[in-house]
């Protein structure tokens, strides 16, 4: 008993790890840029798809496909950004949803079209399948593995927010556009990089997530409902918030379905319900 | 002396209502501009004109000799333009320091250099913008500016709504910024006495026009004259 329990608790925070990678460009182009883009799971699933084209037409090892799916989905989000987005930043909430549906649509036609309805295999490396043995219980290695890629790249990504000028310049610019401007700082620059940030953890997360989540072209819309979840619940505008709330959503998911299995999904309605109630700007409200 | 910028017949506003008409002035490098007039006038939308925050319906605008009408507005403040806006615009998840080095541009202003003037931001250096005091914001609000090692600065009303002590600290940097000519200044403020012992010329404006202009000697030698002008009616 205590033994599944750590199991389900370890599953469930390897699982809210990468829903965590996924989401967190989503909240700052939510949160920050007050941009409502629902099609951020697209990101992700062009991620998933670049890594088993890149493993299985190039013929890269799973770790080296990893990058390659981050730059695709960055690099398409740079795109997207330029020609598309951009139009919307002072559109209401509404178009922008309605354009990023249309997008969702898009990518699933898409997907299909090119790569078929059918789920992707997935070919891990040795040294990831199968159990590490820890003080006497067994942990996937897998789900080991990604909770240290995550932790990395929580690590990274304060550091580049909190120490570098690039992120001083990007918490300016979500500030105040104006004034950051009037000083000279490039905001256009600042929020498409960011913005391929966002979209390129999405792809990693994506090309991760295979093995976990699955990859079909039904992929950004099986979990957008997640993928908002951890930005509402986590608040904007922080690392740490999405964080939390990535890992709760995680650990309640994997427990709701392994305990009471009947209800399927609707154990994290309640607890997500419940943490707004609680904590209406998020867990963690932006730095005011 | 070089010309620095040059608005001419400039007519600028703010969507369909227009706040400027036909203003036209100049600024040689090294050179000091007081922007009088009453609450309202639109010195303000003047500056923001500059950095090209305001719709701009007709009318040139140059700087060192270039068209800048469609620069955007980084790009002004690249180019030299230091904007220390009225509202101050302190950033509320950058600390002091940050403040200071994200503008920061190669030249004369470092951050040791701002320090130096305003020691205050110096022990202040890991607060947030949100956690100053209205004088600290107004002495942030030049620093930051001139971290971007501007060639002009655009000081909107900086004494507005500070103690007289601090006014009194504040007065005696900002006149030797603007006496030791590093760089050319453009100063809006209601105090008109202020702005102009701290300038050479002077414009000032009312309901969106110039309707004087001469040396700020002058006008401070003719005080019914400035009170005609300035004094709220
Ligand atoms: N953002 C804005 N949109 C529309 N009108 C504005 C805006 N800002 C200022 N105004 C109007 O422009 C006029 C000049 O304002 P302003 O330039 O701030 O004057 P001043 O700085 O001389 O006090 C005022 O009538 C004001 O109501
Ligand atoms: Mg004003």
């Amino acid at each position: 008993m205590l033994g599944n329990l750590i199991g389900v608790l370890f599953d469930g925070i390897a699982y809210g790890s990468l829903l965590f990678i996924i989401s967190i460009g989503l909240s700052v182009t939510m949160g920050l840029m007050n941009f409502v883009n629902l099609a951020h799971g697209a990101f992700a699933m062009l991620g998933g798809y670049s890594c088993v084209i890149a493993m299985t037409r190039l013929g890269l090892p799973f770790l080296a496909s990893l990058p390659v799916a981050f730059v695709v989905s960055a690099l398409a989000g740079v795109v997207l950004e330029r020609l598309l987005y951009r139009r919307l930043y002072r559109a209401t909430h509404l178009d922008q949803v309605l354009f990023s549906i249309g997008l969702i649509f898009m990518a699933i036609a898409g997907a299909t079209w090119l790569f078929g309805s059918q789920q992707q295999p997935v070919r891990l490396p040795d040294f990831l399948r199968g159990q590490v043995r820890v003080l006497g219980l067994d942990f996937g290695a897998y789900r080991l593995f990604l909770i240290v890629v995550v932790v990395a790249i929580t690590l990274a990504l304060t550091w580049l927010i909190e120490r570098t000028r690039f992120g001083a310049e990007v918490r300016a610019s979500v500030d105040n556009q104006q004034a950051s401007a009037g000083l000279g700082i490039n905001v256009e620059r600042v929020f498409s990089l960011t913005f391929a940030l966002g979209s390129g953890l999405a792809g990693l997360g994506g090309g991760l997530g295979i093995d976990v989540l699955g990859l079909d072209p039904t992929f950004p819309l099986k979990y957008m409902v997640y993928f908002l979840l951890v930005v509402a619940v986590g608040g904007a505008g922080t690392i740490k918030g999405p964080l939390f709330a990535a890992l709760i959503l995680g650990v309640f998911d994997v427990a709701g379905k392994y305990y009471v299995p009947q209800l399927g999904s609707f154990v994290i309605y309640v607890v997500m319900v419940a943490m707004l109630l609680v904590f209406p700007q998020g867990l963690v409200g932006r730095r005011a | 002396m070089a010309k620095l910028l040059s608005a001419e017949r400039l007519t600028a506003g703010y969507g369909d209502s227009i706040v400027l008409e036909d203003v036209s002035f100049e600024v040689d490098a090294g050179g000091s501009l007081a922007l009088l007039g009453r609450n309202g006038v639109g010195k303000t939308t003047l500056l923001l004109t500059l950095m090209g925050l305001t719709r701009l319906k007709s009318g040139n605008l140059s700087w060192e000799g270039a068209d800048i009408v469609r620069l955007p507005t980084f790009r002004r403040a690249q180019a030299g333009l230091g904007w220390v806006p009225q509202e101050r615009f302190m950033f509320p998840s950058l600390t002091v320091e940050e403040h200071l080095s994200v503008v920061a541009r190669p030249g004369p202003w470092s951050i040791a250099r701002v320090y130096q003037y305003f020691p205050k931001l110096e022990e202040r250096k890991q607060n947030l913008g949100n956690q100053l005091s209205g004088g600290e914001q107004q002495m942030l609000a030049i620093a930051r500016a001139l971290m971007t090692n501007p060639k002009l600065l655009l000081l909107d009303e900086p004494m507005e709504g500070l103690a007289p002590i601090i006014v009194q600290e504040l007065l005696k940097v900002i006149g030797e910024l603007v006496r030791a000519g590093e760089f050319a200044v453009i100063v809006v403020e209601q105090h008109a006495r202020l702005a102009l012992t701290l300038t050479r010329e002077a414009i000032v404006l009312d309901r969106g026009q110039v309707v004087h202009r001469s040396a700020s000697e002058e006008l401070l030698k003719h005080p019914e004259t400035l009170d005609r002008l300035v004094a709220v009616a």
